[in-house]
């Protein structure tokens, strides 16, 4: 279907000339030389003073990775990296270890102050309407502060940079670091274990329901610099914690790379959900600049009833691979994944999710709503299998897409794998379709046709949306602007 | 990892270029076609044949599912069947050989073998890009079949039965169809087995429909437990030509049968029904790519899997709509029925759309037989085997009504309840 005047009015405001965190600040920095090689690797760990373990850990990564070819099967089109000519180290020049936010760099809140980020504790509880954040804010190579920690303390939960949860949890580090994406598993990943740089760490312990919210915000600052982050959640034994993480960059005409890695582990009857706003800047509208977005998200349902739930809401970067996934390993775990991908201008995005269902009686649900705009690409691939013995796995798969203009493309490729009877798939991808059987219940009912699938519709727009925290809800809402309607036949 | 390497050679690679060896002075054709041959070879020599790391074979991986390659020479001499199809017009390749073109009004055929030995055939021997194996093997050794047109206007009144039967060895068989503007026909392709030896099959059928050509096709493979089928149709449709293709599976160890559709004229009309019954330990594959590239056009694909035993069915499903196929109204639909724990099917329908005036959609469902319906069954007194038997064949046996000649339906309808009486 055509989209509506409205629809199309509505993205030009959002338009990739609109990207409103463009700004750079000017800051001093400690940087590593240009390249990439086992020194340099060397040079990360020690500045972050991390134990042996893990340098062996980050060369092996490095050894594997020089092994490796750069994955070509997705549906992305860019020149080829040259992984020698980028900055794998960039911090802001500090003090060590700010105690408090009066130490750190008033440049660097004011950065955050203008991508709407409220660092300052004593603001944020003066705010009445404000729900608690605790945020940990990354500045290109580091993580400049973190919030709320010892109030976070009080209830035993642990939110704090990888780098320092190297130095003071390293036995907890070391057990999860890599359980759920392997340093072998690819290209990018492998990269990302060799030259991390910082990143989230979250431990919530057995039967804590975490009292906030938590959230990361990453910013790119530096030119030619590559943003390596790593992030680890685990949450033991009947624990919940809801995480957000977003992201920008400043405009800029070349490329940066941006490759990260986020590890989730959930126990028995524990719970995490996982929102992204991801708005990195997406280039110009002739398609130069921008960020290489190429993120491996994957989450472990380790224990039984066990949930894992991603949402995320893709605005920005130039090009974007990234498929959040759910290993549903514990029997009655479950996997969900909200997906909202908007394209515009140049920009590619091959995106989508993976739920390999090993346990019994798993299921997962997958919703994802593509919009391109432009001259842009936007793909959904994702990737569904039961296994031999998971008995009784269940999913659910939809995919929307809308096109708005006739240059750009969206496209759909799931891969649906059955191994057991028991197994039962439905996916559906369509523009015009929604499921016969809800579509009956409505039209029993006497509601037309026209109305009955717009109810439908807009009902998954807001379940994803829904997904959201409010905050971040608000963001991205904002973000997104879209009226899904012109995607009904 | 993506260590990637210059494979060496499977006993199958290694036998099929044996077989081409010791079989390449027998095969039709001039100097050309025959250094065409030649580096088609030399391309497998250098790539192998497809394996997972292909995108297209991603679930049919030929580097390990087919294990060896019969030797060239049949086990014994395989004779035409009896038509299924009523009042048939039978045209038989026997072990990958023509019998007599035969003729009927408006249809004009000759064999392939004549046009190979007439020269300048390689042009018309041509894989459709680097990953179509079925392509290259075929052009590479195909020895004969037929070259048919229909004239424009013309009804071809008996239905055309082109039956290709082997027992064992290799067979590379070919069809080209054209039909001419407005012409009508209804032709039935068929793969069957004779005598015990298993064999190993590629064949490849090519169309092409001229303006407001309508033609039903049907692909019946029934081939052997432990046969290799690697079939191919490539269809172009003019403006308002019209395409109804069947295909039946219901035999073969490894089957891939590809379906390449250009929809290239506007109005045309494509619509496939497939039925894919597997049983044992056999691995088949439909694979289907569809091209839009004018305005109005439409398709409709309904894919019905069964699998039993241990079998693995694949089916993948690509539909590409060009910028310029502006009101295309595209529909694939793929309904498994995976009846047992030991079994797979892997569904990988694609969309891949580049117009924004369109309506395209996909549907993928794997589930058991509902055991609701089991239940209202066997409550009535009917045994769980008759139940079960009723119930799969209601799942495919619809796709059947649509063919437009009753009489042939009737004929597929009992082969699939033969096959459900013979598996279920």
């Amino acid at each position: 279907m055509p989209a509506v005047q409205e629809t199309i009015d509505q993205v030009r405001q959002i338009d990739v000339d609109q990207y409103k965190y463009g700004f750079e600040t000017i800051i001093e920095t400690d940087k590593a030389p240009k390249g990439l090689s086992e020194d340099i690797i060397r040079f990360i760990s020690a500045k972050k003073q991390e134990p042996e373990w893990m340098l062996e850990w980050r060369l092996a990564a490095y050894r594997r990775w020089l092994t490796m070819e750069e994955p070509s099967w997705a549906r992305v089109d860019y020149p080829q990296i040259d992984f020698q000519d980028l900055y794998y180290y960039s911090a802001p020049k500090t003090a060590a270890g700010p105690k408090t936010l009066d130490e750190v760099d008033p440049e660097l809140l004011a950065t955050y102050e203008k991508l709407g980020i409220p660092l300052r504790e004593q603001e944020m509880l003066a705010g009445v309407q404000q729900s608690k954040i605790a945020v940990d804010a990354v500045f290109d190579s580091v993580s400049v502060v973190t919030t709320f920690k010892e109030e976070l303390k009080k209830a035993g939960v642990i939110f704090m940079s990888i780098s320092e949860a190297l130095r003071e949890h390293p036995e907890l580090v070391r057990k999860y670091i890599g359980s759920v994406v392997p340093t072998s598993d690819n290209f990018y990943a492998t990269l990302n274990s060799a030259v991390f740089t910082d990143g989230s760490f979250v431990y919530v312990p057995k039967g804590v329901r975490c009292p906030m919210e938590l959230s990361t915000y990453f910013r790119i600052n530096d030119q030619n610099t590559g943003q390596f982050e790593r992030t680890l959640i685990i949450c033991e034994e009947g624990a919940y914690v809801s995480y957000l993480e977003g992201c920008t960059a400043p405009q800029r005409d070349e490329n940066q790379l941006h490759a990260a890695v986020v590890e989730l582990v959930a126990l028995d009857d524990a719970e995490i959900k996982y929102s992204t706003v991801q708005n990195w800047y997406p280039g110009d509208k002739e398609g130069k600049g921008g960020i290489y977005n190429f993120v491996t998200k994957r989450g472990d349902c380790r224990g039984r009833n066990s949930k894992i739930s991603w949402t995320q809401v893709e605005t920005g970067s130039a090009i974007t691979w990234k498929y959040p996934s759910c290993i549903l390993r514990g029997d009655n775990s479950r996997g969900e994944f909200y997906s909202i991908a908007v394209s515009n201008g140049h920009q590619q995005i091959d995106s989508g999710t993976k739920m390999l269902h090993l346990g019994k009686n798993t299921s997962s649900r997958i919703i994802s709503k593509g919009i391109s705009a432009g001259q842009s690409n936007n793909t959904y691939r994702g990737q569904v299998s039961a296994h031999r013995k998971a008995a009784n796995a269940r999913n659910f798969t939809q995919c929307d897409s809308l096109l708005i203009g006739d240059r750009c493309g969206a496209h759909t490729v799931p891969y649906i794998e059955a191994k057991n009877a028991s197994a039962q798939f439905e996916h559906e991808a369509t523009t015009s379709k929604i499921s016969d059987d809800q579509l009956f219940y409505c039209l029993a009912r006497g509601i037309p046709e026209e109305e009955a699938i717009a109810l439908i519709v807009n009902g998954f727009v807001k379940d994803v949306i829904q997904q959201l925290p409010m905050e971040f809800a608000v963001e991205a809402q904002k973000l997104i602007g879209i009226s899904l309607e012109g995607s009904v036949g | 990892m993506n260590i990637q390497s210059k494979p060496t050679l499977t006993p199958a690679e290694q036998g099929l270029i044996d077989a081409f060896v010791a079989k390449v002075s027998d095969l039709p054709g001039d100097a050309e076609l025959t250094a065409h041959r030649d580096r088609l070879i030399a391309q497998l020599t250098e790539t192998g044949l497809p394996s997972r790391r292909i995108e297209a074979w991603h679930y049919t991986d030929l580097r390990t599912l087919l294990k060896s390659v019969p030797g060239p020479q049949p086990a014994g001499a395989a004779d035409a069947l009896p038509p299924i199809a009523p009042n048939a017009l039978i045209l038989p390749l026997l072990q990958g050989t023509h019998v007599q073109p035969a003729a009927a009004d408006g249809l004009t055929c000759t064999s392939l073998q004549e046009r190979l030995l007439a020269g300048g055939a390689s042009e018309t021997l041509q894989p459709l890009g680097r990953d179509d194996a079925i392509g290259m093997i075929n052009s590479a050794f195909v020895t004969d079949g037929y070259v048919m047109s229909l004239d424009s206007e013309a009804e071809l009144a008996p239905i055309l039965e082109l039956q290709a039967v082997q027992d064992g060895g290799q067979a590379h068989g070919r069809f080209e169809f054209e039909a001419n503007a407005a012409s009508r026909a209804t032709i039935l392709e068929r793969h069957a087995r004779s005598g015990d030896s298993a064999g190993l099959t590629s064949s490849v059928s090519v169309l092409k429909l001229a303006e407001n050509a309508d033609l039903t096709w049907i692909i019946l493979q029934d081939r052997g437990a432990d046969d290799v089928h690697l079939g191919q149709l490539r269809a172009e449709l003019a403006e308002g030509a019209r395409l109804r293709l069947f295909v039946i599976n219901t035999g073969g160890h490894l089957v891939r049968q590809e379906v390449v559709v250009k929809v290239e004229g506007e109005g045309a009309h494509f619509d496939l029904r497939a039925i894919n019954l597997l049983a044992g330990q056999g691995h088949t594959d439909v694979t289907l790519s569809i091209d839009h590239s004018a305005p109005h056009t439409t398709s409709e694909e309904v894919v019905r899997n069964v699998v039993l035993d241990r079998a693995r069915g694949v089916f993948q499903g690509q539909i590409r709509v060009a910028r310029e196929a502006q009101k295309t109204d595209a529909q694939m639909a793929c309904n498994t029925l995976l009846l047992t724990d030991e079994g797979e099917f892997d569904a990988k329908p694609e969309l891949e759309i580049f117009a924004d005036d369109v309506i395209c959609a996909h549907g993928a469902t794997v589930i058991d037989l509902d055991p609701a319906h089991l239940f209202y069954l066997t409550a009535r007194g009917i045994s769980e085997k008759v139940a079960r038997q009723l119930l799969i064949n209601g799942f495919v046996d619809e796709l059947l009504d649509e063919l437009d000649n009753e009489e042939l339906a009737d004929v597929l309808k009992r082969r699939v309840e033969d096959w459900l009486d013979r598996h279920v």
